[in-house]
């Protein structure tokens, strides 16, 4: 348990640090605790751990606490609870799109208030420009990117190999996708044995929405998140589309496709193709049976896919010692090698360029080329669709996106719904 | 014939109440390639079970678990006994004003409290602790409301002849009382046991760390979906960490019904 005591001791060697040089910095104790969104007792938990000791090896004045708090919901209900409460974490990592609500309730520090040497400055400057967009707002940058992905299509060669389709190459635009997936459902009688397609449609049913509207030519929402297009004709042929591959052609199951169960079907070879998250790869990986390829999404109007994932985001109410021990624990987590090695040890997108220039990531690329899909798919990415008040706005056009895949809806009237509802919460901030 | 119906009517309800119940334990205990095949030949497997045991510390979840309800139940029974008997049988000025202000307690949802209760637990430097998770439901509302209507029944013979016999306050709240609202406690119990056991927003919030979280918010950590989900794995520790009550329901199937039926709640 931290006394007052510690906290008044961290305040007054906050106030030395700045003041000195970093020599004398790097002697000044002080305990950080940061939020992480992971599964305790999963793969990435221990890979987190090791992490956190190494860097404790290496600055031996910095105590860091990983907290593991399950889903991204629940570690932001953690995170603003505590934060609001005055005991909250100095540093999490939460979705990307949160940035705007964070800002809203005045919980998060931009960081080029506090990063503001040359060398601060270039490493700022060293992430994907597409992974940045999300956390850049009002002209500062609030977001790391961290557990960054995006979406891709992970297809089984053997089933496209056995239709007689080339198994190195999948579906390039709206049009191929139709027909490979019209010649890759398999039905025996009324049962359908594989399906062509499968796009989840719970949990995050607007990402995957997002990623087929992009490809319509439409964006979501505007830079400021406060306005959204859900209602455009594009948006409408988006949906309409994901409609047809179910109901007209039959080639994606009914309803909607659970999020945790896409690749369970695709390991167990009941749907030819699936689009999920990046993160995933590693799963997919060490459990498929069979060969499957990873292709970047297609196109209709154009390629693309939303970004998604998680940001470290630097907390108010750190003392300013604790500030700069949490800005030295991300430079450290985002150093090229270790965003490298993240990368090849999740299967998340490595966030930086020149990590993918490291060796290990080009011995990882000669050994999986895969890997290097959604990296590529980061030229064409938009980022995640982003609001002020934005686990409401999101809600609002998933709640109707499955009202439609359910078919108590018509594409238009489902998405016009969407529309009224995000418009109404985000009226306070449309100004 | 209604009967016929109704019985129909019961047994088809009573399927689809148990029917996830019985997926999980079907997927707990087969491997995971027959997690979406039924197959009565398909093989057996208890390592499931041992992974998701080895996976996560759930041994030490039980433990937090059970101190946590233990020392919830414990406390609201101390707490609530006294406080109901006062305003059942013990004439004293504002005593309805007292007890209107302990039933408002029952209309303000315990979710609006988050922000309030952490703000408290940090100034007392209780966070992350078992203590944290239980200081806000230690006394309770609808405790001290059922008990109050319970002790209101208790004929006043019986505390008049105990008082002849000299008993003093305490010993006729202990000989008379609380014997005679037996089944109420044993109700009240259960309610306050399965709630707690259950509860997750409060407890996600307040713990940190593996040495206070409660199951619940153990197997919501465990089971994180952004990775990709191994059924099996889950569904075993959704069936550990839920046998114990599961099994307590069936052990003492009647008595719960039948206090639940004597204190007219449910």
């Amino acid at each position: 348990m931290r006394s007052p005591h510690i906290t008044r001791r961290t305040l007054l060697a906050g106030s030395a640090v700045l003041a000195a040089p970093s020599i004398v910095r790097a002697q000044a104790a002080a305990e950080i605790e940061f939020y992480f969104p992971v599964a305790v007792g999963g793969p990435i938990t221990k890979i987190v751990d090791s992490y956190v000791a190494d860097f404790m090896k290496e600055n031996p004045a910095i105590k860091v606490k990983a907290v593991y708090a399950g889903s991204y919901t629940d570690t932001l209900t953690k995170a603003v609870t505590a934060t609001k409460a005055g005991k909250g974490p100095q540093m999490a990592v939460v979705l990307s799109t949160d940035t705007f609500s964070l800002i809203d309730d005045d919980l998060i520090v931009p960081f080029d208030t506090l990063a503001t040497t040359a060398e601060d400055k270039a490493w700022l400057a060293s992430f994907y420009p597409a992974f940045l967009r999300n956390g850049l707002i009002g002209g500062h940058t609030w977001g790391i990117p961290f557990q960054r992905s995006t979406i891709v299509c992970y297809y089984n060669k053997d089933i496209f190999k056995a239709a007689g389709l080339d198994p190195e190459h999948a579906p390039d635009t709206w049009d191929q996708l139709t027909e490979t997936m019209l010649k890759t459902t398999k039905r025996d009688g009324a049962n359908t044995s594989i399906w062509g397609l499968e796009i989840p449609g719970d949990g995050f049913t607007y990402w995957l929405y997002q990623a087929l509207a992009i490809q319509a030519g439409v964006e979501l929402a505007n830079a400021e998140g406060t306005k959204v297009f859900f209602n455009e004709p594009g948006c409408v042929d988006a949906l309409q589309y994901w409609l047809d591959m179910s109901m007209k052609h039959k080639t994606h199951p009914q309803g909607i496709v659970a999020w945790g169960t896409a690749p369970r079907d695709f390991l167990e070879g009941k749907a030819a193709m699936i689009w999920h998250t990046t993160g995933n790869l590693t799963n997919i990986r060490t459990n498929a049976k069979f060969n499957f390829g990873v292709a970047q999404l297609p196109a209709m109007k154009r390629r693309g896919s939303p970004t998604g994932g998680g940001n470290f985001y630097l907390f108010k109410g750190a003392s300013p010692a604790q500030q700069q021990a949490s800005l030295t624990f991300m430079k450290w987590m985002t150093t090229p090698a270790r965003a490298a090695q993240w990368g090849i040890d999740t299967g998340y997108v490595a966030t930086r360029p020149d990590a993918w220039q490291t060796e290990a990531m080009k011995q990882y690329m000669a050994g999986f080329p895969a890997a290097a899909v959604a990296r590529d798919q980061l030229q064409v990415a938009v980022p995640e669709l982003s609001t002020h008040d934005n686990q409401r706005v999101a809600q609002s056009l998933t709640d109707e996106l499955q009202a439609a895949l359910t078919g108590s809806k018509a594409a238009k009237a489902a998405l016009d719904d969407a529309q009224v509802k995000a418009t109404r919460l985000l009226k306070p901030y449309a100004g | 014939m209604t009967r016929k119906l109704e019985i129909t009517g019961a047994w088809l309800l009573g399927f689809i109440w148990v029917m996830p119940l019985l997926y999980a334990v079907w997927t707990a205990f087969h491997p995971a390639e027959f997690a979406t095949h039924f197959s009565l030949t398909a093989p057996l497997t208890l390592k499931n079970i041992e992974s998701a045991w080895a996976a996560a510390p759930f041994a030490r979840y039980f433990l937090n678990t059970t101190i946590l309800v233990t020392l919830i139940l414990v406390a609201q029974f101390t707490v609530c006994t006294p406080a109901a008997f006062a305003f059942a049988r013990m004439n004293f000025p504002g005593r309805d004003i007292v007890f209107a202000i302990v039933l408002m307690q029952l209309m303000v949802m315990p979710d609006i409290l988050l922000v309030a209760n952490y703000r408290t637990m940090a100034r007392l430097d209780l966070v992350d602790t078992i203590l944290a998770i239980a200081l806000p439901y230690l006394g309770s509302a609808f405790g001290i409301f059922l008990l109050r209507q319970t002790f209101r029944q208790v004929p006043q013979e019986l505390d008049d002849a105990a008082r002849l016999e000299g008993c003093s306050l305490a010993a006729r709240i202990w000989r008379v009382y609380v014997p005679l609202a037996r089944p109420t406690y044993l109700a009240y119990g259960l309610v306050s046991v399965s709630y707690h056991w259950n509860n997750f927003l409060w407890p996600l919030v307040i713990t940190n760390s593996v040495t206070t979280r409660p199951v619940t918010v153990g197997l919501s950590v465990f089971a994180s979906t952004d990775q990709g989900i191994d059924w099996s794995i889950i569904t075993a520790a959704t069936i550990l960490t839920s046998a114990p009550l599961l099994v307590a329901f069936l052990l003492f199937q009647r008595q719960f019904v039948q206090s639940f039926m004597r204190a007219g709640i449910r």
